[in-house]
């Protein structure tokens, strides 16, 4: 469905909304905010797994739309450029709590130390069928907020590797190479995970 | 092609299957075939992890307060809760309507949760699957509770409320694995609150 004929309230549609809300009209930006809250609020929460702290970032990029919407052209999808707008309000916010590679630079290259060792010749069993939704998301939780943010945009959002570049302001290969990245670091993870409880037992 | 030259290119070519030399690699070697059957495992499993829950109102309520102290939103608008927004501090009181419809509804799911057994998948034995009943009788009086909305309003929570039950059955899973992990079990309780949070917005709030 296209933006111009989504109707999201009373009528409206999000195009039109999106030119009410420019004029300061609170209700189609009510009407914006039910449209989008949840995704927003999902990628504040994944990047942070807290939701005190979700919620405020939450607030802060719907806050920073609200001043900042009549800047939006039109020249992408408005869910990208408000997910974009809201990527940099978690990094900003990462970034002030001191935690390492958070910039957008730095989220795109993260330090090498952190990088997944390449797999050659290395053998074990395949994980399909040995995690589950907790593992998954404890692992997503262990990765570097660089190899986080592009994985829960591409592979839990479903944005495409061209958004994501529009979003992170990089290029579409560094996108995919980054996203590779995160996978090989999570499978890292849940091996080690997956041996840790094999141990136990 | 080797594995360091299929590797290299990896990235680029895992969603599109890449050209006849890296599939003949491919099929050709063990390793790498195992290492790209468990990425596509992960990105498979990630989309399992969507969608989440709505943030709470306090979200909402918070930038119309923002908002109103900036002067950018009318006074006194009533918001999506039945709150009213001012610019005084008090802004976040609720009207005794709200709060009678908010004990209501939290007394309504307590009940409920007292009641409640998170839904096994159907390998468990048929012992336990005797403990099920009381939580699918739960959520169907949810559910038939809703069939006065809309249809589309009404899948949405027959979607949202299996996709938290699935949630519980995982947690659940992970803390009779390892009843110390302090991780799994705040995981649980994430995900009973998120049922609670159904619940609430299906008994008063109403989905966005």
């Amino acid at each position: 469905m296209t933006q111009a004929k989504k109707i999201i309230a009373s009528g409206l549609t999000e195009a039109e909304a999106i030119e009410r809300a420019k004029g300061g009209d609170a209700e189609s930006f009510e009407a914006l905010y039910g449209l989008h809250k949840r995704r927003v609020y999902s990628l504040c929460l994944r990047m942070t797994s807290n939701t005190a702290e979700a919620e405020d970032l939450t607030q802060e990029a719907f806050l920073q739309l609200y001043r900042k919407i009549a800047t939006f052209r039109g020249e992408s999808a408005f869910s990208t450029w408000l997910h974009r707008l809201s990527v940099n309000v978690v990094l900003m916010h990462l970034r002030k709590k001191g935690l390492p590679e958070v910039s957008l630079d730095e989220a795109l290259e993260p330090q090498h130390e952190d990088g997944p060792r390449k797999d050659i010749g290395a053998r074990d069993n395949v994980l399909a069928g040995s995690i589950d939704r907790v593992n998954l998301e404890r692992a997503i939780e262990s990765l570097p907020p660089g190899y986080r943010i592009i994985f829960v945009l591409h592979d839990i959002e479903g944005y495409e590797h061209n958004e994501i570049a529009e979003m992170m302001g990089c290029s579409i290969g560094n996108s995919k190479s980054q996203l590779h990245k995160a996978r090989m670091k999570l499978r890292e993870l849940l091996k080690l995970s997956r041996a840790e409880k094999a141990v136990r037992r | 092609m080797n594995c360091q030259q299929f590797q290299e290119v990896l990235p680029y070519i895992i969603e599109s299957g890449g050209n006849h030399e890296a599939q003949e690699h491919l099929d050709t070697c063990p390793s790498c075939a195992e290492l790209v059957q468990d990425l596509q495992y992960i990105a498979q499993q990630a989309k399992l992890l969507l969608p989440m829950h709505d943030p709470s109102p306090r979200v909402w309520a918070g930038i119309e307060q923002s908002l109103n102290r900036q002067g950018m939103l009318q006074e006194g608008r009533l918001s999506l809760l039945g709150h009213t927004t001012t610019i005084s501090t008090q802004s976040k009181s609720w009207t005794p309507l709200g709060w009678m419809m908010a004990f209501l509804a939290s007394a309504a799911f307590a009940v409920l949760l007292i009641n409640y057994r998170p839904q096994l998948p159907p390998s468990q034995s048929s012992s336990q699957n005797m403990d099920v009943q009381p939580a699918v009788t739960d959520d169907q009086i949810l559910v038939s509770q809703l069939a006065q909305r809309a249809p589309a309003e009404r899948k949405a929570y027959e979607d949202s409320l299996r996709e938290v039950n699935a949630y519980i059955t995982d947690a659940q899973a992970a803390v009779n694995q390892d009843p110390e992990d302090v991780a799994a079990r705040a995981r649980l309780l994430d995900a009973h609150q998120q049922k609670e949070m159904l619940y609430e917005m299906a008994t008063v709030r109403g989905l966005p």
